[in-house]
């Protein structure tokens, strides 16, 4: 049994992160709250973060695109943001499970699962996007190539909540794909994203292929050759064999797909 | 225990309920609409879809007391006055169901699309439906019941 909070504003939520040591966070819920049925997690409290204002809302600026915590994935499919070098988070929502999930799944809830495989967080990678969190004490600014630690591991501590995901502005074009069993359902057995620069620096990033979500950059589209950068970036991966795809398939899949991200983000230049 | 209020099919609920339940116990268990299904309770079936605040979603995946205010409009109030909706109907017809126990999310998926989108293409039928399971029909009765419904009158 827990108690449920929820929060309208951000300082009755900073209260609650030093008052309830063992505290959830509670957004789209579709990974909590498979945990709570389950007895995997046992909260004291499970905090609602949607009824605060300012994490509902998608801001773009001059220098920045910003998500709120509690925007949820369709949300941000319809905002009209995530168009050229912003459309590889457009893609990888669209392969986010089904239009019932991504009804309630957030950005920063795919963000703080941690998965190796979650499907959002190439295209945040090769976007060099931070999250920026708050703590009874203050916040911080984390960069997300240096927030995942493992499999569901991350560098925020127990009193810490995200509060919005970052997207510098970038320029050129962006792309994500993504190799599942079945369309809706099934979670990433290999997920690719790149961004091509208008300098033609390429940025790759994976999905699945190793403990933590994968960034590789950056590669030279003027001086290098696809051969070299396929070769280089397969050597930067480590995919295991496991329930959804063997080592030896998530290889041949990482390959296949990178070269269809390029395919889809170098156009001429090919 | 805490008392929330919210709207289903129209009628206002106050309810008191533990915290630490689903929308999908609280409409089965406590408010006695059993039309939503649970099928998995993981978020992967669609059995339990209801329409919430105007969006398709997985009763199962949410907590009661998310829905304190929500409005929600589950299968139970797709019939009127005993009269099935045209969606029902066009399920019967074309044989969509066999168990039937998918239809109720099944048909709450294909409202939601239709309210937001009343002429649908048979992809956009596919890809709404993405989220809803069956295991008897092989889903070609169930695209085309839909399909008979977005090309004629609701």
């Amino acid at each position: 049994m827990y108690a449920f909070l929820a929060p309208k504003t951000l300082e009755d939520a900073r209260g609650f992160l030093e008052s309830r040591p063992n505290l959830k966070l509670l957004a789209g819920g579709t990974d909590l709250i498979i945990g709570l049925r389950e007895g995997l997690v046992t909260p004291d409290a499970v905090m609602d973060v949607k009824q605060i204002p300012a994490l509902t809302q998608i801001r773009q600026t001059e220098d920045v695109l910003e998500i709120g915590a509690a925007v949820t994935v369709d949300e941000m499919l319809r905002s009209g943001y995530l168009s050229g070098p912003y459309h590889a988070l457009y893609e990888a929502g669209e392969e986010l499970a089904n239009i019932l999930l991504r009804n309630r799944a957030t950005l920063a809830g795919n963000i703080c699962n941690a998965s190796p495989g979650g499907d959002m967080l190439p295209a945040c990678l090769v976007l060099d996007a931070w999250v920026e969190t708050i703590r009874p004490d203050g916040g911080r600014r984390i960069p997300l190539r240096e927030f995942f630690m493992g499999p569901k591991r991350h560098v925020l501590a127990s009193d810490e909540m995200v509060v919005k995901t970052v997207f510098p502005r970038a320029a050129g074009k962006s792309a994500y794909r993504k190799k599942k069993r079945i369309r809706g359902h099934d979670l990433a057995q290999v997920g690719v994203a790149g961004l091509l620069g208008a300098d033609g620096a390429l940025t790759l990033a994976f999905g699945a292929c190793g403990p933590t979500p994968i960034c590789l950059d950056v590669f030279d589209t003027n001086t290098q050759s696809r051969a070299e950068i396929l070769d280089a970036a397969m050597n930067g991966i480590a995919p295991i064999g496991d329930v959804r795809a063997s080592k030896e398939h998530r290889q041949e899949m990482a390959r296949y797909l990178t070269e269809a991200v390029l395919d889809a983000i170098e156009e001429v230049r090919v | 225990m805490k008392a929330i209020q919210l709207t289903v099919n129209g009628g206002a609920y106050k309810v008191f309920c533990p915290e630490d339940i689903t929308l999908l116990t609280l409409l089965r268990e406590h408010l006695h609409l059993t039309g939503t299904k649970e099928g998995c309770a993981a978020g992967e079936c669609g059995a339990c879809t209801v329409i919430y605040n105007g969006k398709p979603i997985n009763a199962c995946m949410v907590l009661a007391m998310e829905a304190d205010g929500a409005v929600i409009e589950t299968i139970e109030g797709e019939a009127k006055d005993g009269v099935l909706s045209p969606l029902q109907q066009a399920f019967i017809d074309c044989h969509a169901l066999q168990c039937g126990f998918c239809t109720p999310g099944m048909i709450m998926s294909a409202r939601a699309l239709l309210d937001e989108n009343p002429t649908p293409t048979r992809d956009e039928i596919v890809h709404a439906m993405e989220g809803n399971l069956c295991r008897c029909t092989g889903y070609e009765p169930i695209i085309r019941a839909i399909e008979q419904i977005a090309g004629g009158a609701q």
